[in-house]
């Protein structure tokens, strides 16, 4: 291509490409970056944007699958805004995802500063290990088990506290408890991650500078404050975004664990909408909670990018 | 303005594609691809080829020209089953073939997805006289809808009462009579709590089983039970001789709730009670397998089951006389509750004829004993009357297997769960004020007054 | 990373710990570890025991007597290894895919300039945020109708190989990267392609390992999909076979579920062990930003 700048007669396209000039660059640039997108911006239409709209367009419709759907205007929304389980489902949906992600930052945090500050090479490999184990179950599965786990009368876990003389908790049946249970039962599988996440951050922390902080007497919680956690900020963005879009799709273990039970005390919002839409075949109705959600999340992240940009540091 | 009238352009455009996205959907469920061979077709058959493998050879022998091709279903309970069933339809790969119980019955008829056999039943009378005189017409009523036979019942549940004979000698007492009472069964359970961590009675939230069984002792359902008109061709024809189809009709409806009424409030007090006595232990949301696993390891006296137990406990390693069973103890009446499974053809298959020779060769004698849910051992229990014998429980138990058959026989006026076509929600509904109730969040009339008021909310939307 | 070589001998005497803190925080390491292993430790122990032992109070951690006929039965009720295949397969496309999609992508997104860029990539956050379920119906039809695939293992693939996810996380990354290395390679005359391949694409490993990792996650666990979407048990991934192991309508065992998903997990666990170096030090390489 270099070569090309020799030669008298270059075909159009060449030219107008041409590597030698930084106009020709710039445009090599950005050609390569329609190739580049091309295949991923196709899949996101064709398989997420496309049904999404269509989703869109099924919100204002009262559609069984075997009727021919009827087009009622808003009257989904309507229902939907004077339902007080849709409310309850975002509600639960919110604290759930409070509960687990403020338990998943501040333990894998803490493990991964303490892994990295004492643990030697065969015992930070067992801990490593152990933390991660969950990772490779499926959430089925973990939610499977710990549902037998967490029975009251018959459960391994409540035999334990037993034995330290706690009374037994109704994990399950529980109202107050159960969201409790299930966010516990996230944070075990995906707890291992989220410290793997973290310790990559601890690990990269320039040792330098830590050790200028200790020279300058910053030590314990105030060096942690001070200096660790700011320059862990862009990890714990990273970290808190990718958990906080996961919990908002709660679906798996409420779902295996509870049934969204009791009442709707552990009903998330995708339950709520893959019931109405799976189990009810209230297909417009479904339709019209997963467009609010997606509305919520949109919101929620980009509240967050707002927030993280005053405290997120960049070094 | 122009926004306003762009906004409503792109709305129409929106309805507009959603509706012939979506009437092509539904004119799917009409459309099938071409068979293969000209002289060779395909029934899709939603089964798992486990249980059916021997009876499809059998069938092949008879028809080479008809291939069967498994649709396996995974579900833990039959709505889930159902929802997947649906989901298919919806995408326009569907079954010729499917299974429903009682849950899908009337949607699968209601929907006009299922074929009414009425006609092609009248036109075989000759074939099938012997398979309904060995079906008690409480199972053939199950299976109609509005006048018509949708399915030709395959499988039966009612739900009795399960006893650990073991929990039951160590609490120092014997198998109860076949009319034991309500009041004699909170002894039994008295007696057998608190025997090395059991309890004397379980039981898991859901429409079958649950505590549906007590109100239906206590003669009350949370929905008005009807009997629609209709079905005399079938009781004349294939039940004349027989005194317990006498008032029969065209199948079962549920016109309207009645969730709080006086005798609901009181059964639901009742189990509620036994929950608050410490003679039952948590009730979770029911799939079935925690039931088997606490009964299985002597942690519970009583729970109720079917004849499918029998067959899963066996799998188990249960010994036979480690179990037994009995009627549900009486207490205003000893109605029992069930569900009736079968296969259902859908409507406008292209090979309804070939379905129908299928699913009728199924409903014979030889022909079910080789099926692999009826043996080696019995995962469901046969809605043959002559099937439930002394022989089919000798491997397994239980020693009272009898129960099973005489549930339908003896206590006939026996029904099934209520099932409308909107059942699926409903059984949301039922199973969420149960939960509340038993847990203590709400009284017993505080949650059937909210099963009534989401009933009925239900009912108008309709 | 300069600190590698006095590491050895920092980390000698860091094994036992001095200060009454650290033997606090080692106490607390061990406590968690307790926690996240317990429930694994019953899942196997109570797969090695005869159904009716499986709620024994107090649990029995080391059955005495071994019982492995649990697992025989996965063996007789799943085409297990089928289903294996049928999950390592869709898995690793999926996985191989999204790193190409989203290494391409999320490289134009962050170096390239081009036209419409910063509403493409909003366009791509804005889909990262839609669950899944809420488009199920839609693909679904897509899938069976459009494009007859349903019921066939390319119905678990296509729909997944595109993420804006990925896209985002490889920006991610490669914006962390310095744009000396362009210039300087430029220079030598690399032209663009080159520029991405031999430069940038190894430099965002860690990235590409966090993808790959997440991705083999979230598909080697997927329930819900394949659960609308395939129907013949031969095509079934491993996933929908655990819950096959239900038996006909939940009235099977507990101790077979575990005994499929102890079998099912332990490929899973055979490559984290020799994975895990490469993840570790992938995500440890993190460091290099700004």
């Amino acid at each position: 291509m270099v070569s090309q700048a020799i030669q008298p007669k270059r075909n159009r396209i060449t030219q107008w490409l041409a590597a030698d000039t930084m106009e020709g660059i710039r445009r090599q640039r950005a050609l390569l970056g329609y190739l580049f997108i091309a295949p991923s911006i196709i899949g996101l239409l064709i398989f997420i944007i496309g049904p999404m709209i269509a989703t869109f367009a099924l919100s204002f419709f009262k559609w069984n699958v075997f009727r021919p759907p009827e087009f009622i205007n808003f009257e989904n929304f309507t229902r939907l805004f004077s339902d007080p389980r849709v409310f309850t489902a975002f509600r639960n949906t919110f604290l759930l995802v409070i509960m687990t992600v403020v338990m998943l930052e501040i333990l894998a945090l803490a493990l991964a500063l303490s892994v990295h500050r004492l643990a030697s090479r065969p015992l930070s490999y067992f801990f490593r290990t152990s933390y991660f184990l969950p990772v490779l179950l499926s959430g089925a599965a973990v939610a499977v088990t710990l549902g037998y786990m967490f029975h009251r009368d018959f459960g391994v876990i409540n035999y334990y506290l037993g034995l330290l003389g706690i009374p037994k908790i109704s994990w399950l049946t529980d109202s107050n408890v159960v969201l409790w249970s299930v966010s516990l039962t996230t944070v075990w599988r995906n707890l291992g991650f989220t410290f793997i996440i973290y310790l990559g951050g601890v690990s990269s922390l320039p040792t330098e500078i830590l050790e200028a902080a200790q020279v300058d007497g910053a030590y314990g919680w105030r060096r942690l404050k001070s200096v660790v956690l700011p320059l862990l900020s862009p990890t714990i963005l990273f970290a808190t975004v990718t958990d906080i879009i996961k919990m908002l799709q709660f679906f798996d273990e409420p779902f295996i664990m509870t049934r969204g039970g009791p009442g709707d005390a552990s009903r998330t919002v995708v339950m709520l909408m893959y019931e109405n839409a799976f189990g009810n075949l209230a297909f417009g109705y479904g339709s019209a909670i997963a467009l609010i959600l997606f509305a919520v999340i949109l919101l929620v992240t980009g509240i967050q990018f707002a927030l993280s940009r005053r405290w997120v540091f960049y070094s | 303005m122009t926004t306003k009238i762009s906004r409503r352009e792109m709305l129409k455009l929106t309805a507009a594609s959603a509706v012939a996205m979506s009437t092509g959907l539904v004119s799917s469920t009409k459309i099938f691809a071409a068979p293969p061979g000209q002289d060779t077709i395909t029934l899709r058959f939603q089964e798992n080829e486990q249980y059916y493998a021997e009876v499809v050879e059998a069938f092949k022998q008879q028809f080479p020209n008809v291939n069967i091709e498994y649709v396996t279903v995974t579900g833990i309970d039959h709505a889930e089953v159902a929802s997947k069933i649906l989901s298919q339809l919806a995408a326009g790969t569907p079954v010729d073939i499917g299974y429903a119980a009682t849950e899908a019955t009337q949607l699968y008829a209601g929907e006009g997805l299922a074929l009414p056999l009425t006609q092609r039943v009248l036109d075989s009378k000759e074939e099938l006289a012997e398979y309904f005189a060995d079906v008690s017409p409480v199972l053939t009523e199950t299976m109609m809808y509005e006048g018509d036979l949708y399915q030709l019942p395959r499988d039966f549940n009612a739900a009795n009462m399960y006893f650990n004979t073991e929990l039951l000698a160590k609490a120092g007492l014997e198998m109860p009579p076949a009319e034991w009472t309500k009041d004699d069964f909170v002894e039994y359970a008295r007696a057998m709590t608190g025997i090395d961590g059991s309890y004397g009675y379980g039981w898991t939230n859901r429409l079958w089983g649950s505590w549906t069984p007590w109100f239906f002792v206590n003669n009350t359902n949370f929905l008005v039970e009807e009997r629609a008109p209709g079905g005399e061709w079938m009781w004349e024809t294939f039940y004349a001789d027989d005194p317990k189809a006498q008032g029969r009709g065209g199948g079962w409806r549920w016109p309207a709730p009645q969730a709080n009424n006086p005798e609901m409030l009181e059964a639901l007090e009742f189990v509620v009670s036994l929950t608050r006595d410490g003679l039952t232990p948590e009730v979770g949301m029911g799939t079935g397998e925690t039931l088997t696993g606490f009964f299985t390891s002597g942690k519970l006296g009583m729970t109720p089951a079917g004849g499918f137990w029998s067959g899963n406990l066996y799998n188990q390693g249960m010994p036979k006389d480690a179990f037994d069973v009995q009627f549900w103890p009486a207490w205003k009446s000893q109605r029992h509750q069930l569900g009736v499974g079968a296969a259902w053809i859908l409507n406008g298959s292209q090979h309804e004829d070939e379905a129908w020779e299928f699913v009728k060769f199924t409903t014979k004698k030889e022909i079910m004993e080789i099926c692999g849910l009826f043996n080696p051992v019995t995962l469901t229990t046969p809605v043959r009357r002559s099937m439930n014998n002394e022989e089919r429980y000798s491997v397994t138990g239980p020693a009272n297997w009898q129960v099973f058959y005489a549930t339908l026989d003896e206590r006939p006026d026996t029904g099934p769960i209520p099932a409308p076509v909107f059942s699926i929600e409903m059984t949301d509904i039922y199973t969420r004020f149960t939960g509340l109730a038993v847990n203590g969040d709400m009284t017993p009339k505080e949650a059937l007054d909210g099963m009534q008021a989401e009933l009925e909310a239900l009912y108008a939307r309709q | 990373m300069a600190t590698h070589s006095s590491a050895w001998s920092n980390r000698l005497s860091r094994t036992i710990p001095r200060k009454p803190g650290d033997w606090v925080r080692l106490l607390f390491l061990f406590v968690i570890a307790v926690l996240t292993l317990m429930p694994l430790v019953w899942v196997v122990s109570t797969s090695l025991r005869q159904p009716i032992e499986s709620f024994s109070v107090p649990p029995e951690w080391i059955p005495v007597d071994m019982d492995f006929s649990n697992y025989n039965e996965v063996f007789e009720r799943i085409p297990f290894w089928s289903q294996m295949t049928n999950s390592f397969i869709i898995t690793i496309t999926v996985v191989a895919g999204q790193i190409v999609t989203a290494s391409l992508a999320g490289y134009a997104f962050a170096r390239l300039r081009f036209p419409g860029r910063n509403f493409l990539f909003w366009m791509v956050l804005a889909t990262m945020m839609i669950p899944g379920q809420a488009t199920i119906i839609p693909v679904f039809i897509l899938i069976s109708r459009g494009l007859g695939i349903n019921d066939t293992l390319w119905a678990l693939i296509i729909p997944s190989l595109s993420t804006a996810f990925g896209i985002f996380l490889l920006r991610q990354y490669f914006l962390q990267i310095p744009g000396d290395f362009e210039e300087a390679a430029m220079i030598d005359g690399a032209n663009q392609w080159q520029i991405f391949r031999q430069i940038y694409f190894p430099l965002a490993s860690p990235g590409l390992a966090i993808l790959a990792v997440l991705t083999f996650n979230a598909k080697w666990n997927d329930y819900f999909t394949p659960l609308v979407f395939m129907n013949t048990k031969d095509r079934f991934p491993i996933t929908l076979g655990i819950v096959d192991l239900k038996g006909y309508m939940a009235t099977g065992s507990i101790s077979v579920v575990l005994a499929g998903i102890v079998l099912s997990t332990i490929p899973v666990i055979i490559i984290y062990i020799f994975g895990q170096r490469y993840l570790i030090e992938g995500l440890m390489m993190g460091g290099i930003k700004g």
